[in-house]
């Protein structure tokens, strides 16, 4: 009875670790989203209390990483259902005016791109930062959103487009700057 | 017809995320070798990809409350972070529960062979987040029900957090259980104000005025993941 006590808490120990691990690769997501610091992190807290309330729903340690990412996608759902609030790139100046990166030559560059990539619809953001910034595959970023694979590619490709088309409106010489070729590895 | 037109855009997104299989994925180098244009189109389709990628390198931290504070590498920071607020929430807490000349201070977060960690799991963390009186007085119920459930001669240790529109409950110009807080607070049952929450309204211009038996100074993600760490159990209201 103790022993398995003990390893109650131990597998709770993991998982609250696991948790952790992932807290500012949730937070960045999040951002990428929303364009709001305060937004974000509170969807974080959302997201991480949800699961460590529910970890007992997660059966395969594997898929944790995605099954955070769900909350998360889930939390902000809920978010906007309730406050029927649309997050638009209106304040995103407002935004980027505390940000670090105006110290950085490339700043400009950088708010361009997030400027376009809140542009898109949430649909065709949150396939885009999924597949780019966390390089989770097709089929994870199914089953995180809970939509087709097929849903996923026509959303990227759609995506894409889009962003390319924005930036293009923005600054085309400037922000779409081809690189020189492919990497062969 | 071009032969490259018969590529997709699909293809091409397949191709710079790493979706194609092997053999498909020479096929497109091969003939991206042929065709400039077709080049041209994955070359746009990988930077489109990479100008993302660095967009998002570095984001913006939110304010934060100073408990709740936590650099880049969170992970090394959480850790120190948490052990650092366990040991002095733990100490604080112990203190002002009288319980220091009674029990030994756990040396940092419960060890899982240590038979303090199974004891632990006997004690309660209320996690309130409803402004609703029904769901406030709930959370104080069962608070008060954890008390006398407790097992004769193992005092069982109740915190309660409030956070989001949980805060009405500690908020002495808005609560309607001033009497009940203070009536559990004599029973050792400690009230947590989230740090964050409070300075959400203060942006507001809401001066928030607590309850005399509340404690602000920590997040309530940071109560809870400290206090189950400690093997608390976790209760959500």
């Amino acid at each position: 009875m103790a022993y398995k006590k003990l390893l109650r808490i131990s597998q709770r120990r993991a998982f609250r670790q696991l948790v952790t691990n992932n807290r500012q690769r949730l937070y960045r997501m999040a951002y990428a989203w929303t364009n709001d610091p305060h937004l974000a992190d509170d969807l974080v807290q959302q997201t991480l209390l949800k699961a460590l309330s529910n970890q007992k729903q997660l059966r395969d340690f594997a898929a944790a990483q995605g099954w955070l990412f769900r909350i998360l996608a889930n939390c902000l759902t809920d978010y906007r259902r309730a406050k029927r609030e649309v997050l638009s790139a209106d304040n995103l100046e407002v935004v980027d005016k505390v940000t670090p990166e105006h110290q950085f030559k490339d700043a400009q560059l950088v708010r361009k791109v997030r400027r376009a990539v809140q542009k898109l619809s949430i649909n065709h953001r949150q396939v885009i930062t999924l597949v780019d910034l966390e390089e989770f595959s097709y089929a994870s970023v199914a089953q995180i959103l809970e939509i087709p694979v097929g849903t996923v590619m026509s959303r990227l490709c759609r995506g894409r487009r889009a962003l390319r088309e924005h930036l293009l409106e923005m600054k085309p010489r400037e922000s779409l700057r081809p690189v020189t070729n492919i990497k062969r590895t | 017809m071009n032969k490259d037109d018969n590529i997709s855009e699909e293809q091409l997104n397949a191709f710079v995320d790493g979706e194609l299989e092997s053999e498909e994925r020479s096929c497109l180098f091969s003939e991206a070798e042929r065709s400039p244009e077709l080049n041209q189109r994955l070359c746009q389709q990988r930077n489109l990809k990479e100008l993302v990628q660095h967009a998002y390198e570095d984001v913006p931290e939110p304010k934060r409350p100073l408990s709740g504070r936590r650099t880049r590498t969170s992970i090394i920071g959480m850790a120190l972070a948490a052990s650092l607020l366990l040991v002095v929430g733990v100490t604080a807490g112990l203190f002002m529960h009288g319980y220091l000349d009674r029990a030994p201070l756990p040396g940092g977060y419960a060890a899982a062979n240590n038979p303090q960690a199974v004891a632990a799991m006997e004690n309660y963390i209320l996690h309130v987040i409803s402004g609703e009186p029904e769901q406030m007085k709930l959370a104080l119920q069962k608070a008060e029900e954890l008390l006398a459930t407790a097992k004769p001669g193992k005092p069982r240790k109740v915190e309660v957090v409030a956070n989001e529109q949980g805060l009405d409950l500690l908020r002495s110009d808005v609560t309607p259980f001033t009497a009940e807080i203070s009536a559990l607070a004599r029973e050792n049952v400690i009230f947590y104000a989230c740090s964050k929450a409070i300075m959400r309204l203060e942006e507001k211009g809401i001066e928030v005025q607590l309850v005399p038996e509340a404690i602000a100074g920590f997040t309530a993600l940071d109560r809870v993941v400290i206090r189950m760490k400690d093997g608390w159990q976790y209760i959500k209201i």
